[in-house]
């Protein structure tokens, strides 16, 4: 371009204009390229419900990111950093190791009226994940995230052969103006479907049924004060909306929460509950 | 369809209402453009510009907006490269502002420089020894630098965040952002240097002559340090007027805090600096050239009260509130010392473009005032009623403000609160 115009000469002064004129196109080249390139590997690599969860993750207020030892009290203050994967997570693997978790006496927690078998793992984007004695893995909607979509306008559920992602998308079910992503607890393929009648939505063939393959999940003692959390953030996620709090004075929730408040903006109240962006 | 677009949990005026705040945007973004047409098809007899005045509102218009617009480069610097991680609550919205201000610019220096289907000449047979050039070229990297920093902004809309290579590169662009941070910066530190260079080097214009360091006038480094200076205030002061708008608290008070302790520091800096070049000035490089400094301030309505002001009262002043911590506590102080910072630095543009050209430098030369025409004013008014829009559809689109959610909800429940108190 410069050096064969008019009056260019190959002085110190041109030499490092020039210089820093084709650095810095060369800089924004290499940026766009390098983005266009890792995201064509990230893609062919199936990354997308991955960096999607993480997108969502890091868009969680910081009260939402809580670690799952800060709802245990194990911990005062602690951000997960690892978008709620604790299967990457060495303290999580440490505290475990020293203090695990105290039996829960029963077949159930109950929570505000809500029941919550002990005989399966719950992601905290509100689905549970039971391990089957064929080997799969059953997937459904936990007790709190059933009643806050009551009952779904829509429903989509994957075809089975379709892979499915821990923390990516499950299926996707629509209830008013809420078109709600409920998050996968497991990595594995879709071997059949089912509805909110037969009381899971899924069956998986996970890709691991080892020690760490559910690690992840809460379990156990972990979910009374989890669930007692999630009410606190449904109760917030609501006075947001302009309703009034009704679980202040004890009650439990409704069946259906939804048509309790059909002046709230459902797709808020949705999205904060089950961790969506 | 359109709530569909917004992101979720984030309150937008209805379509209608919104329909009603752009359109008269909308139809003064259309008189603009039917001005900056006349200009462009019949010529600048269409403005009051003549061989003197080759400088007028347009160039202003640049200058000022060029400046106000630092704060996305210097956001983004002291976010990616230092690392204050507060200002990540305005990082969306300062770049907007970048984008809003730089492409304006560029738009109204397209119709000033008239003949556009050769603009890229400036770049195949650039003048090399020109300031301009290297203003040029800094510019129109930049603002692709800038737009590149809009994209992901614009990919993160809920609804393009359903196609999974949006949303892939999306994120993959912004982990890269710092280089663009980095690069933003070296461009911005040159180019507004260069602006103010480019009057600096005027041995025909005592009024803006200055002497520096090596091939750079002290004016040079006075731009980057008035731009870096002003851009915080800028930010703070639009998102004050958002929020006041749309009624909605959009960031914490500590950022604003942050945000005018980092322009008032700098701003100090300049005052420090303007006040001491203007010494150097009067006392030694105007008299090296045969004229006193009193001269120039003999021609109204120029008068010695515009160098106080520009020094004092739209320098020192919202310095020294910025930087007091229960002054800047205070809204009001805060939001006049940031819109006292930003005219400052209007005035300073407005003193180097017009008065350096109004002033008569030889014997038989006479003073010259210059109005601008209505086809100017128009295309100005353009640029302007073009920012509003952009910013209105960004801000109802785009999650420009992260934390928007989060302190609805605090709000909420402090509502909720002080109720219950009541009550009881």
């Amino acid at each position: 371009m410069l050096p064969w115009i008019y009056g260019f000469d190959w002085n110190t002064g041109h030499i490092v204009f020039l210089g820093a004129f084709y650095a810095v196109l060369a800089a924004i080249a290499a940026t766009l390229t390098a983005a266009a390139i890792r995201s064509l590997r990230a893609i062919r690599a199936g990354q997308t419900d991955a960096i999607r969860w993480h997108g969502d993750f890091e868009s969680l207020p910081e009260r939402d990111q809580v670690c799952r030892h800060v709802l245990t009290g194990e911990f005062r203050e602690r951000q997960c950093p690892h978008a709620f994967d604790c299967r990457e997570c060495e303290t999580h693997a440490k505290l475990i190791e020293r203090h695990p978790l105290a039996p829960v006496a029963g077949h159930e927690e109950d929570v505000s009226g809500m029941a919550f078998p002990l005989d399966r793992f719950y992601h905290r984007g509100h689905t549970w994940a039971r391990l089957e004695t064929d080997g799969t893995v059953l997937v459904g909607l936990d007790e709190l995230g059933a009643r806050l979509l009551g009952v779904p306008d829509a429903l989509t559920l994957p075809q089975p052969g379709e892979r499915t992602h821990a923390n990516g998308a499950a299926f996707h079910i629509r209830r008013r103006n809420a078109d709600v992503r409920v998050v996968s607890p497991v990595d594995g393929t879709v071997i059949e479907t089912g509805s909110a009648g037969r009381g899971w939505y899924l069956r998986v063939k996970p890709d691991s049924t080892g020690a760490n393959a559910f690690r992840h999940l809460l379990r156990g003692s972990e979910i009374r004060p989890w669930i007692e959390r999630e009410i606190e953030r449904l109760q917030l996620a609501l006075t947001a909306e302009g309703t009034a709090p009704a679980l202040a004075d004890g009650g439990v929730p409704v069946s259906d929460i939804a048509a309790a408040y059909p002046a709230a903006d459902w797709d808020a109240v949705c999205g904060e509950m089950f961790l969506e962006g | 369809m359109d709530r569909e677009f917004i992101a979720r949990g984030l309150q937008r005026s209805s379509p209608g209402r919104f329909l009603l705040w752009i359109l008269p945007w909308a139809a003064l973004l259309a008189f603009g453009l039917y001005c900056a047409g006349l200009c462009l098809a019949k010529g600048l007899n269409q403005t009051n510009m003549d061989n003197r005045f080759a400088f007028g509102l347009w160039i202003f218009l640049d200058l000022t907006v060029i400046a106000l617009g630092a704060g996305a480069f210097l956001t983004g610097f002291l976010l990616y490269i230092l690392k204050l991680d507060e200002l990540r609550a305005v990082i969306n919205s300062a770049v907007v502002i970048g984008v809003v201000c730089y492409s304006g610019a560029v738009s109204a220096l397209m119709v000033d420089v008239g003949q556009p289907l050769r603009s890229w000449f400036t770049f195949w047979y650039p003048n090399v020894h020109s300031m301009l050039t290297e203003v040029t070229f800094c510019i129109s990297c930049y603002l692709t630098v800038l737009l590149i920093e809009y994209l992901p902004i614009v990919l993160r809309n809920r609804k393009l965040r359903d196609v999974p290579s949006f949303l892939v590169f999306e994120h993959k662009l912004h982990n890269l952002v710092y280089v663009l941070a980095g690069v933003g910066t070296f461009l911005s530190f040159f180019h507004q240097g260069s602006l103010g260079g480019l009057y600096g080097v005027l041995r025909g214009r005592p009024f803006a002559f200055r002497e520096g360091f090596a091939v750079w006038p002290s004016t040079f480094f006075l731009f980057i340090l008035s731009a870096a200076a002003v851009g915080p205030s800028f930010i703070l002061l639009t998102t004050k007027l958002v929020e006041t708008l749309s009624r909605k608290r959009l960031v914490r008070p500590t950022v604003y805090s942050l945000l005018a302790r980092v322009s008032g520091l700098l701003l100090a800096v300049y005052v420090l600096a303007k006040a001491v070049d203007t010494l150097v000035w009067i006392n030694r490089t105007s008299p090296g050239h045969g004229f006193l400094a009193s001269q120039y301030y003999s021609w109204k309505p120029f008068g010695t009260w515009i160098l106080f002001a520009e020094i004092v009262v739209f320098g020192m002043l919202p310095a020294l509130v910025m930087l007091t911590p229960r002054l800047r506590a205070h809204n009001g102080w805060l939001v006049g010392a940031a819109a006292m910072a930003c005219g400052g630095v209007a005035l300073n543009r407005f003193v180097m473009t017009v008065q350096t050209l109004a002033l008569p430098t030889l014997s038989f030369d006479s003073f010259v005032s210059y109005y601008p025409s209505w086809q100017e004013v128009g295309t100005f008014l353009a640029v302007v009623a073009y920012g509003v829009l952009l910013y209105s559809f960004s801000f109802r689109y785009f999650n420009l403000f992260p934390e928007e959610r989060e302190l609805r909800l605090e709000a909420a429940v402090h509502e909720e609160e002080s109720a219950l108190a009541g009550r009881y």
